[in-house]
């Protein structure tokens, strides 16, 4: 009776036992799962890139031949990505002038690098307006455009802000302020890294070294 | 070679007298970026400099070639690039003021003809006093690009 009684007793204790290697298992098995995820520092960047690449949602936008471009348009290659708009007579066509650079200093680069121009006026930004554009940079830059509510989707997801201004309530000569850094994708089609202004095509082409050459 | 356009540009320097016979006002490398097909935008870029005691505003900007001209300046706070219009442009006394790309440049709008890299156009540059200055501006192409389909 007595001896049923403490074999009981242990038995409890050693469910505790139990339960708690298998937490503690649990624990580091999962802490482990995150450290993986985790990539190691690259000292000496200006770029601001994530301790960890970020899967983004799902999103739906075409370029400038019509073709679909999505998720898995991004995956298989490097993608830098900028905001603006082909009305945009400053930030823009500097900004796509230093990505053209920057397509000229990583021509060493085996890999097939994507630059994409995405729009923030799709109302203006047909396809056809985006091939011109895109084209007059560099003739393998991508531009892309879509609905209205694809292209929102993709900037809040993204955190890029873009806000129509009509200064003088001229209907088609606004202009649109607009979040001017430089993304960076991975070949897994992740959010890797951001550029932020004021960009330098130096910079950005020492930087992407880095992060392709730490890359797994 | 391209690379050799600024610099021949740069030292076209315009010498503008004003009231004095001093000329007060110097204006440095003009030039308007080529715009991309179907942009209706173009930026203008230059530098003032003011050699006299007092300072020069520049009220307005007009050409021929375009249906109205503003002074921007592109500020760029917490990573958003924002166009602000400048109304007035003071060149402090014995001071410079660059228009340059990311920061103030003037913008042209709907150009009346096409406009390639190796056309000029004509600016108006017109100040506070009164004064008008002429000026003959390059379209030159936008920087660093190689395949450029107009050459």
């Amino acid at each position: 009776m007595s001896s049923k009684r403490i074999s009981g007793q242990q038995g409890r204790i050693l469910a505790v036992v139990i339960i708690a290697i298998l937490a503690t298992a649990a624990g580091i098995w999962s802490a482990h799962l995150v450290l993986e995820q985790r990539q190691p520092g690259i000292s000496g960047l200006e770029a601001t890139r994530f301790p960890a690449p970020r899967e983004i949602g799902t999103f739906s936008l075409v370029d400038q031949n019509g073709a679909p471009f999505n998720n898995d348009t991004l995956k298989g290659s490097w993608s830098f990505l900028f905001f603006g708009y082909t009305h945009c007579p400053d930030v823009c066509p500097t900004t796509l002038s230093v990505l053209n650079s920057v397509a000229g200093q990583l021509k060493d680069i085996p890999d097939n690098i994507r630059f994409v121009f995405v729009t923030v006026d799709p109302e203006r930004d047909t396809p056809q307006q985006l091939a011109g554009f895109v084209k007059y940079f560099n003739r393998n830059f991508t531009g892309v455009t879509g609905t209205p509510e694809n292209i929102d989707r993709l900037t809040r997801e993204l955190g890029i802000m873009h806000l129509k201004v009509d200064a003088d309530g001229n209907g088609d000569t606004y202009l649109v302020d607009h979040t001017a850094s430089v993304l960076l994708f991975d070949p897994d089609g992740r959010y890797h890294a951001v550029f932020s202004p004021p960009l330098n095509a130096g910079t950005i082409s020492h930087d992407f070294r880095m992060m392709r050459q730490a890359y797994r | 070679m391209k690379y050799l356009k600024p610099a021949i540009f740069s030292l076209l320097l315009v010498l503008v007298s004003t009231a004095t016979a001093e000329p007060a006002l110097e204006i440095g490398s003009p030039w308007i970026r080529e715009a991309p097909p179907g942009a209706r935008v173009l930026a203008g870029y230059m530098t003032f400099f003011n050699h006299s005691a007092t300072p020069i505003t520049l009220v307005n900007v007009t050409s021929p070639d375009f249906e109205s001209a503003e002074i921007h300046r592109t500020v760029i706070e917490d990573g958003v690039a924002r166009m602000l219009p400048v109304a007035r442009l003071a060149i402090p006394a014995n001071g410079r003021i660059a228009l340059e790309p990311g920061g103030r440049h003037l913008m042209l709008f709907n150009p009346a003809r096409p406009l390639h890299a190796g056309d000029s156009t004509t600016l108006i540059i017109h100040l506070a006093d009164g004064a008008e200055i002429s000026l003959s501006v390059p379209v030159m192409p936008q920087d660093g690009i190689q395949n450029h389909p107009h050459h």
